[in-house]
């Protein structure tokens, strides 16, 4: 048992590592200004919270097409599901991969539309993403088949085989895991030859063109995968928060503060971000643990404190450390040592052969000059 | 019907009023101005200050707006904009700090709002003007008086904006250093003043806008920034660099929202409604994909 504090800074990290890393794979690497970030994070808690309760509904023959996102049936068809995935382990963690999967699937595809006007625009591809993402949830906050619309639907528990103990902490741990395993693939990333010919295409992008880089097809690979992984990230959080409504899902949580954590840790570089969202979690943490001391010290409401921070913290980053509390370092794809000794070792050669060069060039030169 | 139009004009004014204040501060700074949400927002408050606690009409409060709005752009530009444009911070970054900025302004709108309610008692989290406004008998119907003033507004926003954009010496000196920073600093332009101007003259279009909006649709803290896509909209399709290319386009926005709506609504039916807000969206997309230069591209040459 984790104590129910620990788990809300655990959840809330996982979370938002995932989101910032994607982010960050898309602005850091190749500088695409994605400013709709919502637009794929939503559709991942849609397909969660659309696609697995209603595959298991088919199967096990209740009604799974508009009537399952009806609020009059929806709780009574989703308590009946978790209750045969309760007495299922192995049934409810194929249903939580499958909906990463899907997810991950239909955050490609997100990406893949995102492509369409980011391989045209320039200055206003930013505002167009963020429209994008405006739509998304519009969609889902009036379409009610799709996931109940304004009432929202519940979602289907595929943690609840542990026990109501333990569902929380398992459910926070899996998301910590993901969590990991996305950040360590973008750290694979950075270090492959792929990454580091992101960052020639971000640097300029005309001389990695002339180098024969295919940048449109960059440029549309990258946001494909960060589509994919911040759709995962909306996935499982519906799947922790166990309902899905679409006003829950707004710009300023899902895109800017993503945005405000990778500027804080340092944009480009992954450990940075790692930092900045934890730091950022944790302060945000003991702003709501001090909520009532806070408001009666300075007579704000802790809700509108958190958005003056944040927005102060956001200017201060951009005006005095805009490279983040990490700035990007240049990432070694060989150990350090083995880097280190080659330097040292080419040094050495170039020190060998530099300081006679020199002299003699030296001496060349005094000898015209005599 | 005659009421809906009205109301469609009045709406699209204000969209139009507040589409040229992003295009008048992203031509002179290259910075996309997100604080234009709380900023909209600042001028609803005024209104509802001005009609709740001093008991004016709204349009008596157009003065302050003004005043607020310029405020507010001014702190804005010397507080954060000046010192990353002379840093040269990338257009990215222009724009996460106006998010910033818009972040605080809108912690602040709030703290002011709980404050109003707490101390004089008045719904200042959500609230209607509607029903506040003037009611002018026009034959045997009765319009609002918002429908006539908020176009007056726009008229009145292109003639002086013209006459001092071509002909006062510090308007010539704007258009130039929008036009090439670096030859006018050469001539001896100060950039820092024009640069300082068009986010007074920005703040306050947009606070203007948020007063007169608020006149039209509900007005919450929040409001701004759920009704910003429909004033980039604006911009967008007015063509980004021309401030009266986006004013028309922001007004072209703002009638398709209102009267495109239930013109789809009358044909397809009623769940159509929901969607408005896809509107200035498609047509951002149209806009973009069909003439990038905007509306602008009609009728002035664009510069290459």
């Amino acid at each position: 048992m984790i104590p129910p504090e620990l788990l809300l800074i655990i959840i809330n990290f996982a979370i938002g590592l995932i989101i910032t890393i994607s982010l960050n794979i898309e602005v850091g690497f190749l500088n695409i200004p994605q400013f709709g970030r919502l637009l794929s994070v939503v559709m991942g808690a849609i397909i969660a919270a659309a696609v697995p309760g209603r595959i298991l509904a088919a199967i096990l023959g209740y009604p799974w097409g508009a009537e399952y996102a009806d609020h009059m049936h929806n709780f009574k068809i989703v308590s009946e599901i978790n209750k045969v995935l309760a007495s299922n382990p192995w049934l409810s963690i194929g249903v939580f991969i499958l909906t990463l999967i899907i997810a991950a699937l239909i955050g490609g595809l997100m990406g893949l539309l995102c492509a369409y006007p980011a391989l045209r625009l320039k200055e206003t591809l930013g505002i167009t993403l963020l429209a994008f993402g405006d739509l998304a949830v519009t969609i889902a906050w009036n379409y009610d088949p799709l996931v109940g619309g304004t009432t929202g639907v519940f979602v289907v528990d595929p943690f609840t085989f542990v026990g109501s103990q333990l569902r929380f902490t398992i459910a926070a741990l899996a998301a910590l895991i993901v969590a990991l395993a996305v950040y360590f693939y973008a750290e694979l990333l950075a270090r492959s030859p792929y990454g580091r010919m992101l960052k020639a295409i971000r640097d300029s992008e005309v001389a990695a063109a002339v180098y024969g880089k295919d940048v449109v097809k960059a440029r549309k690979q990258v946001l494909i995968v960060g589509g994919a992984i911040s759709a995962m990230a909306g996935a499982i959080w519906a799947l922790f928060t166990g309902s899905m409504k679409a006003s829950t899902y707004t710009r300023l949580q899902w895109t800017f503060w993503p945005w405000a954590f990778m500027m804080l840790g340092g944009v480009g570089n992954n450990l940075g971000i790692f930092i900045g969202v934890l730091i950022y979690t944790i302060a945000r943490f003991l702003i709501i643990v001090y909520k009532g001391a806070i408001s009666t010290l300075i007579g704000i409401s802790p809700e509108w404190l958190e958005y003056i921070l944040i927005g102060l913290l956001i200017i201060v980053i951009v005006l005095f450390r805009p490279q983040g509390l990490l700035p990007e370092k240049p990432v070694y794809s060989l150990p350090k040592n083995k880097v280190n000794s080659i330097i040292s070792k080419v040094e050495g050669e170039a020190g060998g052969e530099k300081s006679p060069t020199s002299s003699q060039s030296t001496s060349e030169k005094t000898s015209v000059t005599t | 019907m005659i009421d809906l139009i009205v109301k469609a004009i009045a709406y699209s004014s204000c969209i139009g009023i507040g589409a040229a204040s992003i295009t008048m501060i992203y031509d002179a700074t290259r910075t996309f101005n997100f604080a234009h949400a709380s900023m909209v927002s600042y001028g609803m408050y005024v209104a509802f200050i001005a009609v709740y606690l001093l008991g004016f009409t709204p349009y008596h409060a157009l003065p302050l707006a003004i005043l607020v709005g310029g405020g507010l752009g001014l702190v804005t530009y010397y507080g954060v904009n000046k010192w990353l444009l002379k840093a040269r911070a990338s257009e990215t970054n222009l724009m996460m700090s106006t998010l910033g900025v818009d972040l605080v302004m809108f912690g602040f709108l709030n703290v002011l709002s709980d404050y109003l309610i707490q101390v004089y008692k008045v719904p200042a989290k959500f609230f209607v003007l509607e029903t506040r406004d003037i009611m002018i008998q026009v034959g045997d119907t009765s319009i609002r008086l918002v429908g006539i003033v908020a176009p007056l507004v726009l008229v009145a926003i292109v003639v002086s904006l013209h006459i001092f954009l071509t002909r006062t010496k510090i308007g010539v000196a704007m258009r130039a250093s929008i036009e090439n920073p670096a030859l006018a600093s050469i001539s001896g332009i100060n950039t820092d003043v024009v640069y300082a101007l068009a986010w007074l003259i920005g703040g306050a279009l947009a606070t203007l806008s948020g007063l007169l909006i608020s006149l039209v649709v509900t007005g919450y803290t929040a409001a701004g920034m759920t009704m910003i896509v429909s004033f980039f909209a604006g911009s967008i399709v007015g063509g980004l660099f021309s401030i009266f290319g986006s004013l028309l386009g922001g007004l072209l926005v703002g009638l398709s929202e209102f009267l495109g709506i239930s013109l789809l609504g009358s044909v397809l039916g009623g769940w159509i409604y929901a969607y408005r807000p896809a509107i200035p969206l498609a047509a951002m997309a149209i806009t973009l994909l069909l003439k990038p230069e905007g509306l602008a591209g009609f009728f002035v040459k664009v510069r290459e």
